[in-house]
């Protein structure tokens, strides 16, 4: 099976492209930031540089992790529904079960292995910007020389091919299983993660307006919100949706194939929520920080300097991540549709009108992601801005907001337009016939 | 589906020809390699008549129809649906044309996965910002036998019942000219049946035109006459055709080429 899978992977390498640019990505964030271990690790480093060092590398490699298996796994879970029929044609060729897991999970450790090996470069180069950084930042000495060493390989290299291989894993499962959604289980974790959301954000309120770490709860509660709505947000979107009468035939259709397919536009959304909350509430946070540091007159401790840059780092990380998923996602599901828009466009609809439903969909995503988003970013932003300055909403929220949600949307109706329009250029007729 | 006389006054009313096409020519392709799927095809069908296609495969069936139909451009010659002539432009013009003049049925149904039945029947009149009367849509689809289906999704109908859906989409447009493509190909031979009465009915009872493209002699023999297609050129014309009588002329279409029509 695994020839079968090598071969298959060699006859339509793009379709591998998305996975191996979240491979790749990810592997040189983890690479980047645990090659400070490394550097941290070299005798005769001195306890402060050793100290930011190891943080930085903590923090932000727990980060890369958890989103190098959320990216891989919205990679691969498109790539294996996109080849449902491929699959089923195995499946009736007399392949078991077992074969196509074997198949499809080898397939993603054999990508994964060549994002892998291509990330070592660039986050050698990384590596050395980001301790330049410090050492200008006088957050590390000047005397530590860099280092890419094995923890940073190992930990690169391993953390990407079991969230390859775990993630391949659970979507073929989930279509050889034919669909059984264990809804309770889902609903179960969606509101543990918002219960350990609401406790996070809370618990900001237990410490000083002057803590070091007055931040990490407001932050991670964002996060876990954030998770659960996402969780949460098929039957958000359902709900809305019920409520939602948009006029003219585009807005018609959109509502209704929304209403159809809310189950598998979960992963869009999961995108755009994380996206808005996690950007604007550390962007946001970070800065009502620094003001509140400058307005007492301190000079920022280099701990401070730190978390700044982490704060800023993390924020970056999620903004490609979440651009790289999203907008895999919108493609695949766009170009997927192919035959819908055909249908559609044999039923009587312009091809202006099948970008009208496109983008109204798009829309609507957009409000819906960004709504709970906002939700999710403003319950970490309030906490924080009470106990650490005298306000409630800061002033840089509006502005921040504002950008992160115009980015949102423009990746999201950017992309689902431009598919689509490219799409359409099939004819309709043929474009019903072909298996997409 | 079916109601003819009160409506008809709205309109400019509709031309005795259906359906003129003069002179198709379409190729495929480019220069060297171009394949000649149309070859200079003259016809004209009046108004109230079923009329089947025949033709081996690559005879320029598929072509004659979406040409005729406005799905595709010829490359020269006239394509005249109930006497508007078909013009240059856009898909969208292509689109707009078609709208209220031509109504399809596919051998793939092509209804929407995620509407519903009744959902389905009313879309061409959404999308062409015409007012949509539910409790017609509902006429024509206990017409062809689907009244108490109108909530499910095509997904939880046999392939007959969704041609049927198909066929009441057709209709409530109200259309000059019904094109089916192979509408039975995907069918057993009851279902097969069943959708050919329907189409049927509509002609004779309620006077509407149908073109259908088929290779089943016995799809054939429920239309008034046949034409029959062979190297993109018309080879043949029967009236009144019979099953056996289409198998046996479309056996020996080669033969006739040299004859002409």
């Amino acid at each position: 099976m695994f020839v079968l899978a090598l071969r298959s992977i060699r006859q339509r390498p793009g379709r591998f492209l998305a996975t191996l640019l979240s491979a790749f990505l990810g592997t040189a964030i983890i690479m980047t930031f645990n090659s400070m271990h490394d550097t941290a690790g070299q005798p005769g480093v001195d306890a402060v540089s050793s100290d930011t060092l190891a943080t930085s590398a903590g923090v932000v490699g727990g980060y890369g992790t958890l989103l190098v298996f959320f990216a891989v796994a919205s990679t691969l879970t498109v790539n294996v529904r996109q080849r449902a029929a491929e699959l089923e044609l195995l499946r009736c060729s007399g392949a078991t079960p077992a074969q196509i897991k074997r198949m499809v999970v080898g397939e993603a450790v054999a990508v994964a292995l060549v994002g892998a090996a291509l990330a070592i470069g660039p986050a050698m180069l990384g590596g050395r910007v980001l301790l330049e950084m410090f050492q200008d930042g006088g957050q590390v000495a000047r005397s530590v020389e860099y280092s890419f060493g094995p923890i940073a390989l190992a930990s690169g290299v391993s953390i990407t091919l079991l969230a390859a291989a775990g993630a391949a894993f659970l979507a073929v499962r989930r279509v050889t299983r034919r669909r059984r959604e264990r809804a309770g289980a889902r609903r179960f974790l969606a509101y543990g993660a918002l219960a350990a959301g609401a406790a996070g954000v809370c618990s900001t309120f237990l410490f000083s307006a002057t803590d070091e770490m007055l931040m990490a709860p407001a932050a991670q509660g964002t996060i876990m919100l954030s998770v659960g709505f996402a969780l949460l947000s098929p039957r958000l979107l359902k709900g809305l949706l019920d409520r939602l009468a948009l006029s003219g035939a585009s807005g018609w259709l959109a509502v209704r194939n929304l209403r159809q397919r809310a189950a598998e536009l979960a992963g869009i959304l999961v995108s755009l929520i994380m996206f808005t909350a996690v950007s604007t509430a550390t962007i946001t946070m970070q800065a009502v920080e620094s003001d509140a540091v400058a307005a007492s007159g301190l000079v920022k401790s280099v701990d401070a300097k730190n978390l700044e840059t982490l704060n800023l780092t993390v924020v970056g990380i999620v903004t490609v991540f979440v651009c790289v998923m999203l907008v895999n996602s919108l493609y695949a599901a766009t170009t997927y549709r192919s035959r819908e828009f055909g249908q559609q466009r044999l039923a009587g609809a312009t091809p202006g009108q099948v970008l009208g439903v496109v983008g109204a969909e798009g829309a609507i995503l957009t409000v819906a992601g960004v709504f709970f988003g906002t939700l999710a970013g403003l319950a970490g932003v309030v906490p924080f801005t009470v106990v650490r300055t005298d306000g409630v909403i800061p002033d840089q929220f509006l502005g921040t907001w504002l950008a992160m949600a115009a980015v949102a949307a423009a990746v999201t109706l950017g992309t689902s337009l431009f598919t689509a329009r490219r799409v359409l250029r099939t004819p309709a007729v043929l474009a019903v016939v072909q298996v997409a | 589906m079916f109601r003819s006389g009160a409506r008809r006054d709205h309109d400019s009313g509709p031309a005795p020809e259906a359906l003129r096409l003069v002179k198709v020519t379409k190729s495929y392709g480019t220069a060297d390699s171009a394949v000649t799927a149309l070859d200079g095809v003259t016809l004209g069908l009046a108004r109230g008549t079923f009329t089947a296609v025949m033709g081996p495969s690559g005879s320029g069936k598929s072509t004659l129809l979406q040409c005729a139909a406005g799905l595709d451009r010829p490359d020269s010659g006239i394509v005249r649906v109930d006497g508007k002539e078909l013009t240059g432009g856009g898909e969208a013009e292509l689109t707009k044309f078609r709208r209220g003049r031509i109504g399809f049925v596919f051998q793939q149904y092509n209804l929407l996965e995620t509407l519903t039945v009744a959902q389905n029947t009313v879309l061409p009149l959404k999308l062409a910002g015409r007012r949509v009367d539910r409790r017609r849509a509902r006429e024509v689809l206990t017409a062809v036998g689907l009244g108490d289906r109108l909530r499910h999704r095509p997904g939880q109908l046999s392939g007959g019942q969704r041609q049927r859906v198909a066929i009441a989409r057709a209709l409530v447009t109200e259309p000059r000219v019904i094109f089916a493509d192979e509408p039975t190909g995907a069918l057993d031979t009851r279902s097969a049946r069943e959708v050919l009465t329907l189409l049927q009915q509509t002609v004779r009872v309620h006077g509407r035109t149908v073109v259908m493209v088929t290779h089943d002699p016995v799809a054939a023999s429920y239309a008034d006459s046949v034409l029959f297609l062979a190297d993109g050129r018309l080879a043949g014309r029967m009236d009144a055709p019979t099953a056996d009588a289409v198998a046996e002329r479309l056996a020996h279409l080669g033969d006739d080429m040299t004859a002409g029509v």
